[in-house]
């Protein structure tokens, strides 16, 4: 069955990625990450100085803000900031930076569907460009079921979420990706056994859809997670490649 | 630098070539084994079991040691000392670290430098070569100071000295005079001390120039004229990207507007 | 940490304090000794609710309203109906719109001014659920086509904050809802009547009740320390301390409106299954209260 957007011929496939780290000059980490027609560009400046009132003694401040594509920012937009700093507030290791704030934006660039896995996707990147230290690395991807043919389709376009009975948004660590989870693992989900390390970092769900569909997009999602994990590493293993050109000889 | 003992597996746990590692990778970095037997799991207190000394992009969590950065996985056997080595924009004052800072204001007894760090460093009067009571250095606002780290605390603003403790020698450090400063990435200012690192040599093959490099990421740089100095910093922020052959082409191409 | 400090206090005897400075010291290591023992500091089990209560109709001048209590989370929602223009790309929709306000009257936690980040992400769920999974259909709410539609106003006002202020205010608004009679309206030539006498309790023919496609109504846990135990109905204490909050919203039918889960730690599916499990039992007993006073 191919896709509403016709470039895809998989409901479980998603959108090329495409990322870049290190793009604003003033930021102390930028990155951009696309979803297919989806932009989004996020800037970390920080460990950087605080404003007295908002200064914590134990941990490092964080603030997150989301800028819309037009317009001024709305509920939306506190929502996304919201879901952005409850997921990763607690993966920075802000104790390490007493005293100081850490300043995330997040700007939506393009938008075709799935904006706040690709926001996550950006913080997340421009947070390893920034080089704060984090507990883990995160990834996301959204999934949607049609109401017509009540399947999954992965990372959905705008189009495509208008036929949506519900949406699934999905973010996955990678403390469990790495160590515990082996290829076999994942096959297991196809006859429905679940794997059970499986952890949701966060979720975010509505429309209409039973308890059995909810797992299987959670799992769908989960897969998924794991390709966007990969290419995380591809990137980040380029740019430091990059750099490393004239001492590695 | 946070030390633990622990026990190594049967043949060494050194990962093959660069690895890279991402926050939340375990050490050892994947492809090799954790030492785990059940209960007493990895930090074990045989007094056989080797040190490990922990650097920079490593933290200890629960019984497990995990990167926190991104970066390449270093280690060196002498010591057993594990690192990450990672490179970011933002300084983060560490003790020993050469850094070049700008005064921001004075008082009687400090000077208030920016180090590009969160908080303002603190640069004692009398932390210069022959400094007195009677005989302090008198350093205006704006200049750029060569100094060493010598006190670097999370808690706390840094602290800077412009001479050796031991020796009481300024030992190069103090306030850089006329040249030019600029900023670059704190793994930049890092590979260009590392004597590997091509492009001031071959910069300093073509004309000569005096340079301050910062661990914090302020290069100085003094030459002839200042369309030479601007050309060499540009030269310099230029590298960072680049392979040997294509700092050569680009260096000929800077030389030939000289 | 916190369990070697205790372990070093209750060593040293002359280190003794009351239960009270030490929740204050400790709150985590507090709470921990309770949820050892399966239960928590307020009495109750570890998956139980707080007693709840459901009231229809305390505002009179309202269309509809409702008051809900949740242990000593207490909020009230009224719906006022006007009329309005409708959009130029929806000229048969009428609106609805939910607001929560978390004032200072709640709660010290809450500062005056505009609408704090949580009012206006718990009003933002509220509003994706009615949409989402498509509780009213907008096209009741059509006066004449392109003319004139009902604007449905519904304020939640939070009048006391204990926590779980997103299961107290979609319960309100639900009732409320259903609580809804609108006189029925006549158009001509541009201009809206209508008669008879708001918010009548006969069911006569003069006004009319919002037709509900179902009836979400949602459970929250968090999850408390690293064992990631879930704890049903999190008062604010037990929010503060949280690690990780876990909504489902659910329908009559069992089918779910809305799942989400934030917070820092990973949550696994079973304990997911479990919490849509608890919350389906929850939704009947909360539905058994609503009906109890209708």
């Amino acid at each position: 069955m191919s896709r509403l957007d016709r470039t895809r011929t998989s409901p479980h496939q998603l959108r090329p990625f495409f990322s870049s780290q290190n793009l604003l000059n003033r930021a102390d980490g930028s990155a951009q990450f696309d979803f297919g027609g989806s932009s989004v560009i996020c800037s970390v400046v920080g460990p950087a100085e605080v404003k007295i009132r908002d200064e914590k003694l134990d941990r490092a401040t964080i603030e997150i803000v989301a800028r819309p594509l037009v317009g001024l920012p709305g509920v939306k937009d506190k929502t996304l900031e919201r879901n952005i700093r409850e997921t990763l507030e607690p993966l920075i290791l802000s104790g390490l930076h007493p005293r100081t704030g850490i300043q995330i934006v997040v700007q939506t660039m393009k938008e075709d569907g799935c904006i706040l896995s690709t926001a996550f996707n950006a913080a997340i990147l421009a947070l390893l460009d920034a080089g704060i230290p984090l507990k883990s690395i995160l990834a996301s991807v959204t999934c949607i079921i049609d109401s017509r043919t009540n399947q999954i389709l992965l990372d959905p376009t705008i189009e495509e979420t208008t036929h949506a009975k519900s949406t699934h948004v999905f973010v996955f660590d990678n403390k469990v990706s790495i160590s515990s989870i082996n290829p076999e693992d994942v096959a297991m989900d196809e006859d429905s056994k679940e794997p059970s390390h499986t952890g949701i970092l966060f979720s975010d769900s509505t429309g209409l859809f039973t308890e059995d569909e909810f797992f299987e997009c959670a799992n769908a999602c989960f897969k998924a997670a794991q390709a966007v994990h990969g290419f995380i590493r591809t990137a980040v293993s380029k740019k430091l490649e990059k750099e490393y050109q004239q001492t590695r000889a | 630098m946070a030390s633990i003992k622990t026990e190594q597996p049967p043949g060494s746990l050194l990962p093959q070539g660069p690895s890279i590692v991402l926050p939340g990778d375990l050490l050892p970095a994947p492809g090799t084994r954790l030492v785990t037997d059940d209960d007493d799991a990895f930090i074990t207190t045989s007094t056989t079991a080797p040190v490990i000394k922990l650097g920079p992009g490593l933290l200890v969590d629960d019984d497990s040691i995990g990167a926190i950065k991104a970066g390449i996985l270093k280690h060196t056997p002498t010591g057993n000392r594990w690192w990450v080595e990672s490179n970011q924009r933002r300084y983060v004052a560490a003790q020993g670290e050469s850094v070049v800072g700008v005064v921001i204001s004075k008082s009687a007894e400090h000077y208030k430098m920016d180090i590009g760090a969160a908080q303002h460093a603190l640069l004692g009067v009398l932390s210069f070569e022959g400094a007195s009571k009677r005989f302090k250095p008198d350093i205006k606002i704006g200049s750029l100071v060569y100094c060493r780290v010598s006190l670097a605390n999370k808690d706390m603003e840094a602290e800077l000295e412009c001479f050796n403790p031991t020796t009481m020698k300024s030992d190069g450090y103090g306030e850089l005079k006329n040249g030019f400063a600029i900023k670059t990435s704190l793994g930049l200012a890092r590979r260009l001390l590392d004597p590997k690192t091509l492009i001031l040599r071959l910069l300093g093959q073509h004309t000569p120039f005096e340079t301050v490099i910062g661990m914090n990421g302020k290069i100085w740089v003094d030459s002839e004229s200042p369309k030479k100095i601007i050309l060499i910093c540009n030269a310099i922020k230029n590298s960072e990207f680049l392979s040997d052959t294509e700092c050569k082409t680009m260096v000929k191409t800077v030389i030939e507007k000289l | 940490m916190a369990s070697s400090t205790t372990a070093s206090l209750a060593a040293s005897p002359a280190f003794t304090f009351s239960a009270s400075t030490f929740q204050k010291l400790h709150p985590t290591e507090y709470f921990r000794k309770f949820v050892s023992q399966g239960v928590r500091p307020d009495g109750r089990l570890l998956n139980s609710f707080r007693p709840t209560t459901v009231h229809q109709g305390v505002i009179t001048t309202a269309n509809g309203s409702a008051m809900v209590r949740i242990g000593g989370t207490t909020v009230v929602c009224g719906v006022k109906a006007e009329v309005a223009e409708p959009k130029l790309d929806a000229p048969d929709q009428g609106y609805l719109v939910p607001n929560v306000d978390l004032s200072p009257i709640c709660s010290s936690a809450f500062r005056p001014g505009p609408p704090s980040e949580q009012a206006q992400v718990v009003s933002d769920q509220i509003n994706r659920v009615l949409k989402e999974s498509n509780v009213l259909d907008l096209k009741d709410l059509c006066i004449e086509e392109g003319k004139a539609v009902w604007s449905l106003w519904v304020d939640v006002v939070c009048v006391s904050y204990d926590g779980n202020i997103y299961d107290a205010s979609l319960t309100a608004v639900m009732a409320a809802l259903a609580n809804v009679r609108i006189r029925k309206p006549t158009y001509e030539e541009g201009v809206v009547k209508v008669s008879g006498v708001d918010n009548t309790d006969e069911d006569d023919n003069s006004s009319f009740k919002l037709k509900l496609a179902r009836t979400p109504l949602s459970a929250s846990f968090v999850l408390f320390d690293t064992s990631l135990t879930l704890l049903a109905d999190p008062n604010f204490a037990e929010e503060a301390i949280s690690e990780g909050q876990i909504s489902i919203t659910i329908d009559e039918q069992g089918k779910l409106c809305a799942v989400s889960k934030v917070g820092a730690a990973t949550t696994s599916l079973t304990s997911m299954r479990q919490c849509v499990d608890r919350a389906r039992e929850r939704s009947q007993e909360l539905r058994a209260i609503m009906n109890q006073h209708q």
